[in-house]
């Protein structure tokens, strides 16, 4: 066999299996026992060390009640051990969506958690540099969780390797899994603050007007993607507990198409140019007035809406950095 | 569905859930000490707890002086077990400093790290209590004990709702039941010492029983109790109560008023007649002393009980040694019941060894009257056996009364009882006798231990009772010891039938020694049977039970290795079963979701995994495209699937699962699947 003959690829194959380093899980993950680990937490160790204690003291003073007391504790140990395995075992994962963001900011990542069997409780969900969030699972459900992960600078980012971990029900084990799925997301150039002007468009600019389109006249809600400014989430709705929408303006844009040109930024650095182009993108989205992207190697015809701006701001977040 | 919220990290304050969970451990693993402490141990380490979930919070402590109440009142304690037991490195005084210490630490104990420590001392605390009891009502305290713990430490790590205080405790008890197996599994096949791991435990606690001293009154006072001494399994017809002389401390040394035993005992050796052995298996209350009891004369040193009295293998551990004058002396106290098998004679005279009779004549200058009495009766007596079977019959003849309430003597006690009182329980009788012969020049000394015993009807076996207490006389003549029994001159149906037909109406006889057979007493024998059991079966499991089970099991050439190979193979099994016990009783609930669930496994490990938001039609139709051969089998099994989860609810449901069932059985396993795709 080609593993065998090749020791390198045979740690290789190894290594990936026992650590997951590589982002090639498939699209759905079962979780099951060639992928859980199970290790005491320190509490555990603690009541372990305990029961050793106990027993060396039921040696020494032949006390056979007290073997059957610390045994009885182990049992019970140890049936926990398999309650923690059972917690885990069997959930199945999938990615579903990646999310977008500015630099500096939280990425989100989607991932689904699919229980057929019995209820799970309190699994946390851990990307590797970022907060866990913490889950639960009833019978036969599927749960959507949402990591975030601080993005630092424009261009992709990979989910990397996600864990899953639970220490239910007595905190004395700690059950864990690996899961690496190919999932990148896109990391925007930050924009400049405060925006600057707003280049003048084909048809005259309106600048001005475009600027009020903060207190713009509420159009109506449409349902969250991940990925619309907080500003224009409606946050009421959500204290209410109805959900997450974003609020849609009336177009009070002004009528003309913008022009937004790598080249007519001379004197600026890449990344600058890169900030300035994106707060003029958020501010044509925010006024609703077309625009259309030149960069070097790459041209966005004229357009609006949320498809054209995702399309505009994921060609500055690729745009190559010097 | 009850939801479950982690709670926060632990260095976060003790909720008043978690706080309650804790003090009800605490108190479970405090409460069976109760007896065995002293009184302000209780006091304090149970107050302490109390104080904390009872006093209201402007009463507490301040936060910033907990920091120092611990250290403080550890402290504090350790001084004052210290002064009140005179010494602190002992089993008792730590057992009490612990008992405080978890009081002290549940008083100040600030966030869930703490409680984790406070679960673990419990737990210790709760296993102090065997040193004191074995009993199946330590065992049946104890249990609750580990599901609470359960129940505790679910509690440290999640938030629930504190009406909810059903359903950890259901949780811990469930755990606590699948982990029976494994406990019961490493409680017969963990290896047993034969002695202790580090200094013997030698705290010696009070036990009434059986002294190395008799005064008068002290074994009287002993025949006021119930207590069981010893068990007696008898292979064969157990010997006629008058037979039944269980032989205890020899007493040779007299001061006038007290007897007791010789400083240094000699080696001893078995000799003199021989006569019909019977066999027999004694279980030993713990007394703390060193003395084991055979019956009559010993024939040959005990040896650890097995099951099989047959079974003799190669170098037994010595259980103790044979003394001069014929005790039976433990290699080391008995802190806790032993089970030894023995062999005896049933003879009344044994030869007697050279140092004998100088060490049985010493008399003290006391009790003139006895002294000149004896010498004056020895005169007129052809031989040393006339003048005894002269002095018993003058016991006999004269109006001696055997009572448990004789008048207190001052002074020169012997003569005042011979000569004036006359009242008297046998260890006035035996010593009066002994003083009798020495005063006649004639070596004598005087034996305790228990004479006659009860056969319980249930269970077959004799029970030895602390009532059953007796001391009776031996005289050295014509070179060999022979048992006289000064008491069954006076009262003869002592020997015969008990002491409670022996004592005159309204003696305060003990419950279980009168002669009658109520419901009540039948209770208590029932009882008693039942804790034979539990004495031989479980706290009895020591190396050699142990032993003689492997060699049932036939391991008993097995290595340690194998050993721990069997234990490791059998918790596989077990952990297997646990899972897949938890997987069927999750499917009961619905056969269909069942076999849906099953049918996806299938799949999935053929290489098709359900996506978690695919439907079962669309599932189907997708396995249909990769098994075209399949495909009416698999789109039908969806679509009944689909009536029976999401369709009306007709009569039609039995027929559907049967069909699902059907068609599932149809379908290929998952590896000839997999091999078809392979294929393609």
């Amino acid at each position: 066999m080609s593993t065998a003959a090749n020791p390198r690829s045979w740690i290789a194959s190894w290594r990936q299996r026992l650590w997951r380093i590589a982002p090639a899980d498939p699209s759905v993950v079962v979780l099951r026992h060639r992928r859980i680990y199970i290790l005491p937490t320190r509490r555990g160790l603690a009541l372990i060390a305990t029961l050793a204690i106990m027993l060396l003291t039921s040696m020494n003073y032949s006390l056979a009640l007290g073997h059957a007391f610390t045994f009885l504790v182990a049992g019970l140990v140890a049936a926990a051990l398999l309650q923690t395995y059972r917690n885990l075992a069997g959930i199945a994962v999938s990615p579903l969506a990646a999310g977008e963001a500015f630099a500096a900011t939280r990425i989100a990542f989607t991932l689904s958690l699919a229980n057929a069997g019995a209820a799970r409780h309190a699994i946390s969900v851990t990307p590797r540099a970022g907060q866990s969030i913490g889950v639960d699972l009833p019978a036969a459900s599927t749960r959507q969780v949402q990591v975030t992960l601080l993005a630092p600078r424009r261009g992709r980012i990979d989910l990397g390797r996600v864990t899953l971990s639970t220490d239910f029900p007595l905190g004395l084990w700690r059950g864990w899994a690996y899961v690496h799925f190919p999932l990148t997301g896109i990391v925007y150039p930050a924009p400049e603050a405060p925006a600057p002007r707003l280049p003048p468009g084909l048809e005259g600019s309106d600048f001005r007007r475009s600027a009020r389109a903060s207190d713009a006249e509420l159009a109506g809600l449409r349902d969250y993607h991940p990925g619309d400014p907080l500003n224009r989430i409606a946050w009421k709705a959500v204290a209410r507990g109805a959900g997450w929408y974003t609020k849609q303006f009336e177009g009070t844009g002004g009528s003309g198409t913008l022009e937004f040109d790598w080249s007519e930024l001379s004197g600026l650095g890449t990344e600058a140019r890169l900030a300035r182009l994106a707060a003029w993108i958020l501010a044509a989205e925010r006024g609703a007035r077309a625009f259309s992207l030149r960069l070097p190697g790459t041209e966005l015809p004229a357009g609006s809406g949320a498809g054209h701006r995702r399309a505009a701001l994921t060609a500055l977040a690729l745009y190559p950095s010097e | 569905m009850r939801s479950v919220i982690l709670a926060p990290a632990s260095a976060s304050p003790l909720t008043r859930v978690q706080l309650v969970w804790l003090a009800v451990l605490i108190l479970l693993a405090q409460l069976p000490l109760w007896p065995y402490v002293r009184w302000w141990i209780v006091v304090a380490g149970s107050g302490l707890v109390a104080a904390r979930m009872l006093l209201p919070a402007q009463l507490q402590p301040p936060a910033r002086l907990r920091r120092w109440l611990l250290p403080l009142l550890a402290l504090v304690a350790g001084a004052a077990i210290g002064w009140d037991f005179g010494y602190l490195l002992a089993r008792d005084p730590c057992v009490a400093l612990l008992y405080v210490l978890v009081g002290i630490k549940f008083f100040e104990a600030k966030n869930s790290r703490d409680g984790a420590v406070l679960a673990c001392l419990s737990l210790f605390l709760a296993l102090t209590q065997f040193f004191y009891a074995q009993s199946i009502f330590a065992a049946a305290l104890a249990l609750p004990v580990v599901l609470v713990l359960g129940a505790a430490l679910a509690a440290l790590r999640y938030v629930s709702p504190p009406t909810q205080w059903r359903a950890p405790l259901a949780a811990a008890t469930r755990m606590a039941l699948q982990g029976i197996p494994l406990a019961a599994l490493l409680f017969i096949l963990f290896p047993r010492l034969a002695g202790p791991l580090w200094g013997a435990p030698a705290d010696t606690g009070a036990r009434s029983g059986l002294s190395d001293r008799m005064a008068p009154g002290s074994i009287s006072e002993l025949s006021l109790s119930d207590t069981v001494a010893f068990r007696v399994d008898f292979i064969g017809p157990p010997p006629p109560s008058a037979q039944r002389y269980w032989r205890g401390p020899v007493l040779s040394h007299f001061d006038g008023f007290e007897w007791s035993t010789l400083a240094r005992l000699r080696a001893g050796s078995f000799s003199g007649p021989r006569g019909r052995p019977i066999e027999y298996t004694v279980t030993l209350e713990p007394h703390n002393r060193l003395w084991l009891f055979a019956l009559e004369q010993p024939a040959a040193l005990p040896r650890p009980a097995s099951d099989d009295p047959l079974f003799i293998e190669g170098p037994v551990r010595p259980v103790a040694a044979l003394s001069g004058d014929r005790q039976l002396i433990a290699t080391a106290p008995v802190t806790q019941a032993i089970r030894y098998a023995q062999r005896s004679t049933l003879v009344d005279r044994f030869t007697a060894s050279d140092s004998d009779r100088a060490d049985n004549l010493q008399l003290p200058r006391r009790n003139p009257r006895t002294i000149a009495f004896a010498r004056e009766l020895r005169s007129r007596a052809a031989s040393d056996r006339a003048f005894i079977a002269e002095l018993l019959d003058w016991f006999r003849r004269e109006s001696f009364v055997y009572t448990l309430a004789p008048p207190l003597l001052e002074g020169d006690t012997v003569d005042k009882f011979l000569f004036g009182a006359r009242r008297g329980f046998c260890e006035h009788y035996a010593g009066a006798f002994v003083m009798l012969l020495r005063a006649a020049g004639i070596p004598a000394r005087v034996v305790t231990g228990y004479q006659g015993g009860e056969i319980n009807p249930n269970g077959g076996y004799m029970i030895v009772r602390d009532s059953d207490a007796h001391a009776w006389a031996e005289a050295l003549i014509d070179g060999a010891w022979q048992r006289f029994d000064p008491t069954a001159a006076v009262a003869p149906s002592r020997v015969e039938r008990g002491i409670g037909a022996a004592l005159p109406q309204g003696e305060p006889v003990p419950y279980l020694a009168r002669l009658e057979m109520t419901w009540l007493k039948s209770l208590r024998l029932h009882w008693d049977a039942v804790n034979y059991q539990w004495q031989r079966g479980v706290v009895g499991f020591n190396v050699d039970r142990q032993r003689d089970l492997l060699r049932d099991l036939g391991l008993e050439n097995a290595r340690p290795w194998q050993i721990v190979g069997l234990v490791a193979a059998v918790a596989f099994v077990w952990g297997v079963a646990i899972l897949g016990l938890a997987r069927a009783r999750q499917a009961q609930g619905d056969p269909a979701a069942a076999l849906w669930a099953r049918l996806c496994r299938r799949l999935g490990r053929a290489g098709l995994p359900r996506r978690p938001e695919e439907g079962p039609l669309a599932y189907a139709e997708r396995a249909a495209v990769r098994w075209p051969q399949w495909s009416e089998v698999l789109i039908r099994l969806a679509e009944t699937y689909a009536l029976l989860r999401y369709g009306p609810e007709d009569g039609m449901r039995g027929q559907r699962t049967a069909a699902l069932r059907a068609d599932i059985t149809v379908l290929p396993r998952s590896r000839r699947l997999r091999a078809i795709t392979a294929c393609e």
